[in-house]
Parts: structure tokens; sequence; C-alpha cells
């Protein structure tokens, strides 16, 4: 025990005789790393490898062989044929599976900035003193579109955005006749604006979900409504992680809150903010569940989206090595995609 | 100086406002759902989305005789079993990344992230075949299992996080009283990164309590989580608005409780770190 | 076993402590999502899991049976003499039925459970008041005569279920081929949809759709049927099963106005919609599970309880079942759907193994059709490539697969 408290005070001896940055590693003795270093890691690592790496490696596996699930028998005789790399460069000329990793991509960039955006406001808000016993409220409120079950969510969508009996239209039309009354009021632009949402809009009844480009916004939207507190509350811890100090001499400098923002908050939140891309990336690459209950895939293919496309191939073409072979392909995009992430957003404060 | 009150003021309001749309944000589509769960299915489809109406349990009737009050346990034993024992095996690991230095941190660190990124849609065969092996089919305990891979990375990513912002200083004072490395971890660390801690653990239980997919898989009828049942309703051919809607209330209490009782933490880590 | 939330398998439920009392074996279901089913029976089959009956849809029963997983009903005759029941009867099933859900090849594997018809549902309300007293007996007259007078003031004449997938294949695609005299297939396995009478059915499902209501291309089952029990259409052309809740008076508003009819007939007669389920013994079981499994089938779809059963809301495949006069007095739909039974066509879908890829195609293009993202002609040029493609890969052009759909 007193071994190990000696060298952490060399160490920190070490840094403090440095600039206040942390010494590299080499200033300190290799075997005084501290024996807790394996006691604190080994079981997480251990836990993980023993329950995760068996169905990673054998969905690589998967991924170079034939495996079409009725024709389970027949491997079993004579065994499953090797493919090399065949289901991957298959990919390649499989237009579905270009087209929904696109529309993919999209969904991606039109969301994610939205969600981080509305996020930081909303932690922002919830940061700022005042209003106590409100914020209280809305942090707990934050977690209530995060605990409803993901298909629950898409049910709840197709609910509220129903063409005929959703409460959005309702709300839509009820603006609408808001307008009707204070109509006479604003003569002139009135009427050309009535007239053009008229024209944009002839029934009342704006089809959500049945029209393509609707139906990807809604999605959207329940995406958003689920999401968005997710990245508030991460965000906002990371908001606690500001040294008090710092931030009240910062206020005191300029009254302008985005100045704060900025030079002061930001810095503290990169990691918070490389979390938020990393997860939701890997998350919408990995959704399914909402647009399925939803939408199926969308009018047409409006709304079909990687994982979608993948859980047809496995589960209704029941060819799990060429939905192993797009698993893959898309961790390894994920995988990329992070490191980038880290290499421009990730600081160590 | 009265610009400034004036400006204050101002903002004052304009927090009070965003802070009620952010509230109604949330809450309106959850609000609807509870409502939709206490009408008469008739009126759920009609043409006018009614705000007043006479609330009916009849849905929630329905909903129990299908066994949606067992199916709460199970899925609450599996959410708090597998909430534990991430924080039991994260909050260290967090902590060993945190401070200490050695060969290959950032790589271990980042495995820890990729163990989040499968599809579990390639997934589910594997495990599928693993669990059958182990006679595993049916116990909630492989459930447990499971969702370690994808609940500890994010216990290690917020904790890990939260504890690189507690100042070192206070590390060093707690070893020059000659407390080793564990015991800094226990009195120090911990406390203080009670916010991020409350945070994952919130994460934790709910990712677990609405994971769908391995749980239709790997689960038989009698220990089916609260999702599983919520989702056999939809029976393709008809969709029973109202007991769905009951049961996703259902399933979303618990959780909103168990936030509630752990939010208070959160809070509380908050005000330590102002005084601390 | 696994059974879906219908009021077919709900019926058997209520029915089961009869059969457990009787014959002391534990039957132990689980009810799981139809979207969900094939793939938990697959992974189960193909990984030598627990289930001992197999629940199989029409269009997996080519796929089951050359998987190998269900046993042929010779089989278990010749292995378990003893527990087949006299009484059993197989002829007295509907020949069209057995034969479409519970043949592949010409054996049999299993007897029908679940089935439906497509039936015309009608608001006889919304008819009277437009001047009709019966329903349309023909497509032509109801696209030319009915539909113009029933739809205005936002109400609409007619509503087709086909949101993308099973749902646009079956119900809303396949729907407008086989009365025009078209087909997905020809004799060869060529696509035939390039045939004039097929386009010539699609064509007239693209003329429908302004007598449908807007967004009409994301409506599912459930969709449709609301949209008649709320009064907002006048005709829907859906599956049996939805009988009972059309008159259930907490879902629907034309309890007493609702009307039943076999499906329209097309100029080449009458071929209405053909779906359902049959039940099966998996190979995976060991053999006192599989004479367990029998027994159970064979009680399920008896004739002892055919009455039972119907009566308790499911519909039973025999013969002998609807002899019963009151039974067809009580139940106004099952008249339509019987006689709809003897002029349907087994080859609705095709039901090979690979229907799965083919009608993802078919759904992926068809919705687009209606969207008029591309014309008929040119999705069912795609379709027809595509679907090519497809069973050239699997070797139905060069003789290795028997052409057997």
């Amino acid at each position: 025990m007193r071994k190990s408290g000696r060298a952490l005070r060399t160490r920190s001896e070490a840094r403090l005789s440095g600039k206040g940055k942390l010494m590299p590693i080499r200033a300190v003795p290799r075997k005084t790393y501290s024996n807790g270093v394996i006691f604190f890691l080994a079981p997480a690592v251990i836990v993980l490898l023993a329950v995760g790496i068996f169905p990673l490696l054998f969905a690589v596996w998967n991924s170079m062989h034939e495996f079409i699930l009725s024709r389970a028998r027949i491997y079993a005789l004579h065994g499953q044929p090797f493919l090399w790399f065949q289901n991957y460069l298959g990919l390649v000329n499989d237009a579905g599976f270009r087209e929904s990793l696109f529309r993919t991509f999209v969904f991606l960039l039109i969301n994610l900035p939205i969600q981080l955006v509305l996020g930081l406001l909303i932690a922002l808000l919830l940061h700022k003193v005042g209003h106590e016993w409100l914020k209280n409220i809305c942090r707990v409120s934050l977690v209530i579109p995060l605990a409803t079950t993901l298909a629950v969510v898409g049910l709840m969508g197709r609910l509220m955005f129903n063409s005929s009996f959703g409460v959005v239209n309702y709300a839509v039309a009820t603006v609408i006749s808001l307008f009707h009354s204070i109509g006479p009021l604003l003569q002139g632009h009135f009427q050309v604006l009535h007239g053009f949402w008229r024209h944009v809009v002839p029934s009342n009844m704006i089809d959500w979900l049945g029209n393509p480009n609707l139906a990807f916004a809604t999605v959207s939207i329940m995406d958003c409504w689920q999401w968005t507190p997710f990245c508030a509350l991460v965000l906002l811890s990371s908001l606690t992680l500001v040294p008090p100090e710092i931030e009240e001499a910062a206020k005191l400098e300029t009254d302008r809150w985005w100045q704060v923002l900025w030079r002061v908050q930001l810095p503290f939140m990169l990691p918070g903010i490389t979390a938020i891309l990393i997860l939701r990336t890997a998350d919408i690459l990995k959704m399914f569940d909402v647009v399925y209950t939803m939408t199926q895939g969308g009018p047409g293919n409006a709304t079909d989206l990687i994982s979608v496309y993948v859980q047809r191939v496995g589960f209704r073409q029941v060819d799990q090595g060429v939905a192993s072979a797009q698993a893959i392909v898309l961790l390894i995009i994920t995988i990329i995609l992070s490191r980038i992430y880290i290499r421009y957003f990730y600081r160590e404060i | 100086m009265a610009a400034i009150r004036i400006s204050k003021k101002r903002f004052g309001i304009a927090h009070f406002v965003g802070l009620l749309l952010i509230l109604f944000f949330c809450v309106f589509p959850f609000y609807w759902m509870v409502s939709s769960s206490l009408k008469d299915p008739q009126l759920i489809l009609s043409q006018k989305p009614t705000l007043t109406f006479q609330p009916t349990l009849e849905n929630y009737q329905d909903a129990f005789q299908r066994n949606v009050g067992g199916s709460l346990g199970i899925s609450l034993f599996v959410a708090l079993t597998t909430t534990a024992l991430s924080l039991l095996l994260g909050t260290p690991a967090a902590y060993a990344l945190a401070r200490f230095d050695f060969r290959g941190k950032k790589d271990i660190w980042f495995w820890f992230i990729t163990n989040r990124m499968v599809s579990p849609i390639v997934l589910a065969l594997p495990f599928f075949l693993l669990a059958s092996n182990f006679h595993l089919i049916g116990n909630p305990i492989v459930l447990v299992f499971i969702y370690l891979t994808f609940n500890v990375p994010i216990v290690v990513w917020i904790c890990s996080d939260q504890f690189r912002g507690i100042p070192k200083e206070l590390d060093e004072a707690a070893t020059l009283e000659g407390y080793n490395s564990f015991s800094i971890f226990w009195r120090v660390a911990l406390p203080l990164g009670a916010p991020g801690i409350a945070v994952s653990a919130i994460f934790c239980f709910i990712f677990s309590w609405n994971e769908l997919l391995y749980a239709l898989i790997l689960m038989r009828r009698e220990t089916q989580t609260a999702p599983v049942v919520a989702t056999s309703f939809m029976s393709g051919y008809q969709v029973p608005w109202g007991q769905i809607m009951a049961t996703g209330t259902l399933v979303a209490l618990p959780v909103i409780i168990f936030s509630l009782i752990v939010s208070r933490q959160m809070v509380r880590g908050l005000t330590m770190g102002a005084i601390k | 076993m696994i059974f879906l939330d219908r009021p077919g398998y709900n019926a058997i439920i209520k029915l089961l402590p009869d059969f457990e009392k009787r014959t002391g074996i534990k039957i132990k279901y689980q009810i799981v999502p139809y979207e969900n089913t094939r793939e938990k029976e697959e992974l189960d089959f193909s990984s030598n899991g627990e289930l001992t009956v197999a629940l199989v849809d029409l269009v997996w029963i080519g796929e089951f049976a050359e998987a190998g997983w269900i046993v042929p009903f010779e089989e278990i005759k010749k292995k378990y003499p003893d527990i087949i029941d006299p009484n059993f009867d197989i002829n007295d099933f509907i020949p069209l039925i057995l034969n479409a859900f519970g043949t592949w090849q010409g054996k049999v594997y299993g007897p029908p459970f679940d089935n439906y018809s497509g039936l015309l549902y009608y608001n006889k309300d919304m008819l009277k008041e437009a001047g009709f007293d019966k329903p349309p007996e023909t497509w032509d007259e109801l696209i030319n005569t009915y539909a113009p007078k029933l739809t205005k003031n936002s109400k609409y004449a007619f509503a087709l279920q086909s949101r993308r997938g099973e749902t646009q294949s079956c119900d809303s695609f396949m729907r407008f081929l086989w009365p025009w005299g078209g087909s997905l297939l020809d004799a060869k396995f060529h696509s035939n949809l390039g045939n004039p009478k097929s386009q010539e059915g699609l064509n007239f499902r693209q003329s429908l759709e302004k007598y449908m209501p807007p967004g009409i291309v994301d409506y599912d089952h459930s969709d449709a049927v609301n949209a008649l029990a709320q009064g907002n259409v006048a005709m829907i052309t859906e599956w049996s099963a939805f009988y009972s809740t059309l008159v259930d008076p907490k879902s629907s508003k034309i309890v007493d106005k609702l009307g039943v009819a076999p499906e329209p007939k097309g100029p080449d007669g009458r071929k209405p919609a053909l779906g359902g389920f049959s039940l099966a013994v998996a190979s995976q079981a060991n053999d006192k599970q599989k004479a367990a499994a029998w027994l159970f089938i064979q009680w399920a779809t008896g004739k002892e309880i055919g009455k039972q059963y119907v009566e308790a809301g499911g519909i039973s495949g025999r013969q002998s079942t609807y002899k019963d006069p009151a039974l067809l007095a009580k139940y106004p739909f099952i008249q339509p759907m019987l006689d709809s039974w003897q002029q349907g066509v087994p080859e609705y879908r095709p039901r090979f193994s690979e229907w799965s890829k083919l009608t993802d195609i078919i759904a992926e293009w068809g919705t687009k059709m209606m969207l008029n993202q591309v014309s008929v002609k040119q999705g069912s040029d795609e379709i027809g490539t595509r679907t090519e493609a497809v069973l050239k890969d699997a070797g139905y052009y060069d003789g290795k697969k028997p052409l057997a759909q």
C-alpha cells in the first residue's frame, strides 16, 4: 500500500515540476504503474471480452460464408461454402444498399446538428441560475422521451401524425382557423399568405405519413424528440465540470452570454460533444425500431434507413451472410467516423 | 446600471418561457399517450381529437390481462441488475482511464466504445446459439449479461469525463494523508463524480429497460420483458391503440420513477461541486 | 409454439384447458407480433431450438418444406399410426384450402388453421344514399358506376391497404392481377407482368386512386378497416378476419350498416385474395414431442371442436362445420367467404422459398407505382427484371429446381 502511495507522490512531483501539463510517461519509472490499474480495469475488460467477443467473431465468420437460414440442413451435411469476400464485393453492386446508406447519411446530417444545438440550448437554460423548481421539473421531464420504448415511439408517431385523426393535423387546422378569424384585420398580406397556403395544403389535412418527404420529416421529428433530451443531459453534466470561479470571472467580464459560452464553457464540453457525436452516429446507423413501427421503410423508399435494409436482408431474405457483411461494413464506417470526431473535437481537460 | 438590470429581468422572463417550452416539448407526446390510454378506443380514432373526455380504465384492465404486470417485474429485475453491475464494473474502469497513464490507454478506451457500435441484428443469431448452448434461453440472466456490452461503455464514457474534471489537488491531498488509490477512488472520486454517475445510471436503466430485439429472441412467454409484451399486440392485422398506449404508459412509468430517485443524487452532486 | 394476437388464436387459447385435461399434454405458447413470427421460427429451426409445432403462413410453406423443417403428414401416419384419429378425415377440409395452405409439391404437411379470404365490406347506408341497394358485382361497376357517386364531401368510395410490405404485395398488387387474367409469373416462371391483361389490371388500380383517400399508400390493414368503421369510406376489400372488428361497437360506428359480399369480379372472373396459415409438426422435435404435437394439431383442427371454435372467434377450414344453417345465419360473412373459397387461386402468391425476396421487390416498386414515381410500365418492367434475376439465381430456369409454386 505504501509503495503505491510513494509512486503517486513521485508522479505528482514530476507533474508539478512541469508547466502544469502532464509530463510524458518517461518521466515516471515504468515499473511504478500503480498496481491498482489492473484491478480497476480488469473486471470490466474481462466481462466485455467474455460476452462480446464470440458473437462478433461469429458475425465476421458468417460474413465470409454463405449462410441462408433455410439451408441449415444442407449446411449440417455439407458444411457452409466459404465465400472469401464475395459478400462484401456484392455490396458494391447493390444499389439498394448504396441508396439506403446515402439516405441514412442525409438523415444523420440533418438531425445530428439539430439535436446537438437544441440540446445545448436546453442544457444552458437548465444550467443558468434561477427558477429552481421549474428547472427541477424540467430536468426530470427530459427523461420522459428517452423512457419511451422505441417501438411505442413509432406507434405514437403514427397516432399523432395520422392525417385523419392525428392531433398534429388538428393543431394545424386550429391554427389555420385562427388565421381565418384574424384574417380580415390583416387584409392584403393575409390574402397572399392564405392563397399560398391553400395551394400547398388543399384540404387542411397534411399527409404526414403518405407523402415521402413528409414521412422522412416525421421520422426525423420523432427521433429528435427522443434524443435531444439525451444530448441535453450529457451536455448538462459536462457543464457542471466548468470550475465555477472561471465561469463567474467570465460573466463579470462580458455581458454577452455567447462569448462566455464560446470561450469558457465549450472547451469543457468537448468530450461530451464528442461522446454525443459518436453515440448518435452509431445509433442512427443502427436505427430500426422506430422506422419499422412507423412506416416500415416508408412510402416507396423514403424512410428506408440502412438498418431497416439490413434487417430485411438478414431476417426476411434470411441471408445472414450478406447481412453480417453489411453490418461489419457499417461497423467499420462508424469506427472511421469516430476516429475523425475524436481527432477534431476531443480535448483532454 | 439600469440597463443591466432591465436586460437581466428580460432574460429572466425569457428563461422562464424557455423552460416552459422545454417542458411542453418533452411532455406533450407523453401526455397524448397517457390520455389515449384512458380514452375509450372508439374515441381515439375519431376525426377530431378531443382534449376532454370521460376517462376509462378498460385499456389498462385489458393490458393487465396479458401479463403485463409480470413482465414489468422481469424488466425491473433485468434493468436494475444490469445497471448495478455496469456501475460496479464501469466506474473503476472509468477512474483508471481518467487518472492513470499507461500504454494503450487510448486504445482500450476506444475499444470500450466500439462495443456499442455493432448492429444487434447480426449479433442476434450468435447470441441465440450461445445462449441455447448454455440452456439459458428464457432465463433473464442472459439479458443482464448481454446488456452489459452496451451499458458498461456508457458508464465508462460519461464517468471518465466526470472524473477527469475533479482537480488533481484533491487526489494529492488525500495521498499525502496516506490513502491508497482505492480509497481515493472511494472517498474522493465517487462522491464528486455523482452527477455523471447518476446520469449514466439513468441511461443504463433506460437502455436496458427499452431493449427489444434481444429480449424478443431470447425470452419465453413466462419471462418476457415489458417492451416485448407491449409490442406483442401488433398482430399485423390490428393495432389496438388503447391497449398499446396503456402498455406504453405502464412501461414508461418505472423509468421515470427511477430517474426521479436518481436525479436527486444528480442535484446533490451539482451543489457539492459548487461548495467543494 | 408461436401464436399471433388474432381472434383465431385467442379462440384456441380459450379452448385449450379442455385439451389439456383430456390428454394431459401441456401446451406452451408465446404470442409474438406477426412481423417477427417468421424470424423467430427461422432462428429457432436453424439452430435446433425448442419449437415443436410450426405455424406456417401460406407463403412460407415452400421454404419450410424445402428446408426440411416440417414433417409431411404421410410420415406422421407411418410413424404413429395409433394416434391418428379415425375421424380426422382429411378430405373434410375444403379442397382449395387444404391444397393452398397445407400442401407443397403434392405432399400434405399439415391442416389449415386460421384462414382468410378477401371479402368486400361496405357501408349499406352510404350506398343507399348514393342510390344503390346492393354492392357492385364487378370491378368495372365499382369504378364507373359506384365510385364517382360515393366520392364527395371528404368521403371516399374505396380504400385499398397499400403499405409497403406484405400488405402492398398481397393486398394491393396481386388483387389487381388475377381478376383480369394476369399473373406474376407465366408457366415457365418468367415475368408475366408485361402481358396486356396484367397491365390492364394495374392501370385499373392507378385510376381507382382518385376515389381513395390521400395518403392511401401508407394505409395498412387497420387504417383501411378503420376508415370503413368510422364511416369515411364506403367500401373496402379486406380479410374475412376483420368481421369481428367491424361489428364490435367498441371499434366500429357502422355495426348495423355493415354489408358483406364476395370480392367484385374482374373480366376473368372472381379471384379473391387468399391468406392464412397451417399447422405442421416441426422436424426438430423428438419422437414423443412429435406425437404430442400431432395430437394438438389434430384436435385444434378437428371436427369436434369446429363449431365451438367458430363461436369463440376462429375460422374452421372444414366443410362439415359449415353445414349448420344456424351458424351461417349468425355470421353473415361465412357464406361470402365459402363462395370465395370455391373460386380462389392457390398460387395467388407464389409460395416457394424465393417469395420473401420477391415480396420485397413488389412492395417497393408497387408503392412507387402508386406514388406515380414510376409509370406502371416502368414499374412492371423493373419488377419483372429483378424477379427473373432472383429466380434465375435460384435455378428455376435451368431445371435445377422444379417449377412449383
